[in-house]
């Protein structure tokens, strides 16, 4: 149960000049929710792809539940499940027959009860033998995750699902995919909106110029490069006692004061409870805790080096 | 061996062409009929053969191998071409399915609409003439190779375009000059010899003439010219196009 769904050693894949993934090297638990951050262009995608079939590595090697990709590229595909980042359908067919086929594929024979569990998990069964072409957009993107999952994949891999649907379908994707997770299905996302990342992942990797940066646990991240910030507004400026003087960074000449609270440092209640007994005067004090994009651009930016 | 999944392919892309019957079955056999029409009844009363076929019974068969060679390419060409287009290949490339399983459905079903236009044809062109079909085995091969050596080349035309111009390129400008010049209408024995010499060089010549063989009885070379180059091309086709899947020619990046 422990060993890896998933390992990736020293993934290389170039166009040309380009390097899109430089040396990648990844494993996948099973059971989690792994997200993929970074910018356009990073390389998730392409990553993604390499993994699925879509894009042909340069080097290294890929192997999905414990069979080397190189040497049996189709057998471990029966039990993946992809969502491509593009809306695709087949105008030719009905909502039910692209599923029917999408089993096919799969070796699967026809499933009607899979089919409706399917459907109606995703709010399309009212939709089951309507063309696919008189779907709506979000309906489409639920399409798309649908033939991901009928044939019951153990490992699927969602490359920016909620891309382009509207905040209430976001939502009613986020609650199915934790459902994945709590029937034991493994998830890899890639995903611009970091809130998504945020609400889902087990783990986050950060991916840029096709450099995996890090890998980590999101709460120990978050906790990790999370730091709180204090700002303080004064009403005129005024001399810091000491206690203050040496945690505070003063600016806007002496009329704000920013305190920033990192692991091991000063709690920012006692900077607050000192500030009080100092009696200084305080029009406005905000304290915020920074979201994942911050952390993110931190990581970007070079404040994390590559672990 | 993914079996369920080539067979699923296989029956999608027989409902594809099926779900557009106007367009895929009856569209051919109004074009066949308009050549009867025209060439068999209006023109045909006025040309005399050497080797003594009725020129209405001359041309069936050459219709025949135009409605199979045709319709088979177009079916595994547009196929392969709107799945890439429309992005739908993803579901392809991804899935368990590997370059035979892939080929076979592919193939499969554009032979199934060459062979169903070509039979009809010959249904057709018995209301004009009668129905003839002096050897039934020789015709029935023709059939399925002429099918068979179509249907890959659209699968090859479609992996290699990207554009609807492209997708054109091989019936505009190399079938339909070679059919029409390769003995359909007329016999390539009748021509003067620099342009008889020229036509010796057109497979489709070879074609057309062991399809004649099959159902006429009657033909310009022996059908084993015909025979072995289709099937030399349907074996160079297939070699082809399993390894432009095998490497994923211009399907993955």
């Amino acid at each position: 149960m422990n060993s890896p769904i998933l390992e990736v050693q020293d993934l290389t894949k170039r166009y040309g000049e380009l390097t899109a993934l430089n040396s990648v090297t990844l494993s996948i638990r099973p059971g989690e929710i792994f997200a993929l951050l970074g910018p356009n262009g990073a390389g998730k995608t392409t990553l993604i792809g390499a993994l699925t079939g879509l894009v042909r590595k340069s080097s290294g090697s890929m192997r999905l539940f414990g069979i080397d990709l190189d040497r049996d590229p189709l057998g471990p595909r029966f039990q993946v499940g992809v969502v491509p980042q593009e809306i695709n359908f087949d105008p030719f067919f009905t909502v039910n027959e692209s599923l029917e086929i999408q089993l096919g594929y799969y070796g699967q024979k026809a499933d009607p009860k899979r089919i409706d569990e399917v459907l109606s998990a995703l709010d399309l069964l009212d939709k089951k033998h309507s063309p696919t072409r008189a779907l709506s957009g979000g309906m489409k993107r639920r399409l798309l995750i649908a033939k991901a999952l009928v044939h019951r994949p153990k490992l699927v891999f969602l490359d920016e699902p909620t891309a382009g649907v509207d905040v209430e379908l976001r939502r009613d994707l986020w609650n199915y995919v934790r459902r994945l997770r709590a029937e034991g299905t493994t998830v890899i996302l890639t995903t611009h909106y970091l809130e998504e990342a945020e609400e889902l992942a087990d783990r986050i990797g950060v991916i840029d110029k096709g450099r995996l940066l890090l890998v980590e646990d999101k709460v120990a991240l978050m906790a990790r490069l999370g730091e709180r910030r204090l700002e303080i507004s004064l009403e005129r400026p005024t001399a810091l006692p000491a206690g203050l003087v040496d945690l505070l960074t003063v600016s806007e000449e002496g009329k704000k004061l920013s305190y920033v609270e990192r692991p091991g440092t000063t709690p920012i209640a006692q900077v607050i409870s000192r500030v009080y007994r100092a009696e200084l005067p305080v029009v406005e004090l905000e304290t915020r805790r920074p979201r994942l994009e911050e952390i993110l651009l931190q990581v970007l930016h070079g404040t994390e080096k590559a672990s | 061996m993914n079996l369920v999944g080539m067979k699923t392919l296989f029956a999608k892309e027989v409902r594809r062409f099926m779900r557009v019957p106007g367009q895929t079955v009856l569209s051919p056999l109004i074009s066949t009929t308009l050549y009867f029409l025209v060439f068999g009844y209006s023109l045909g009363g006025s040309i005399r053969l050497e080797n003594g076929l009725p020129y209405l019974l001359f041309i069936v068969p050459g219709l025949i191998f135009l409605g199979i060679a045709n319709n088979a390419f177009l079916n595994s060409s547009s196929s392969i071409f709107i799945t890439k287009i429309q992005g739908t290949v993803v579901d392809l490339l991804v899935a368990p399915l590997g370059p035979a399983e892939v080929l076979v459905g592919f193939i499969g079903g554009a032979m199934v609409r060459g062979v169903a236009v070509g039979v009809l044809t010959w249904l057709v062109a018995g209301f004009f003439t009668t129905f003839h079909l002096v050897h039934p085995l020789v015709a029935v091969g023709f059939l399925l190779i002429i099918a068979y050596c179509f249907a890959t080349l659209g699968v090859l035309a479609a992996l290699w375009a990207e554009k609807f111009e492209q997708i054109n390129f091989f019936p505009t400008f190399v079938m339909l000059p070679l059919t029409f010049l390769g003995g359909v209408f007329y016999s390539v024995q009748r021509l003067p010899p620099p342009w008889r010499t020229i036509s010796l060089f057109n497979p489709m010549v070879y074609m057309a003439d062991g399809m004649r063989f099959g159902v006429a009885g009657k033909a310009d070379f022996s059908p084993w010219l015909g025979g072995g180059l289709l099937l030399a091309l349907a074996a160079v086709a297939t070699a082809v196009a399993i390894r432009a899947l095998q490497v994923g020619y211009k399907l993955r990046q």
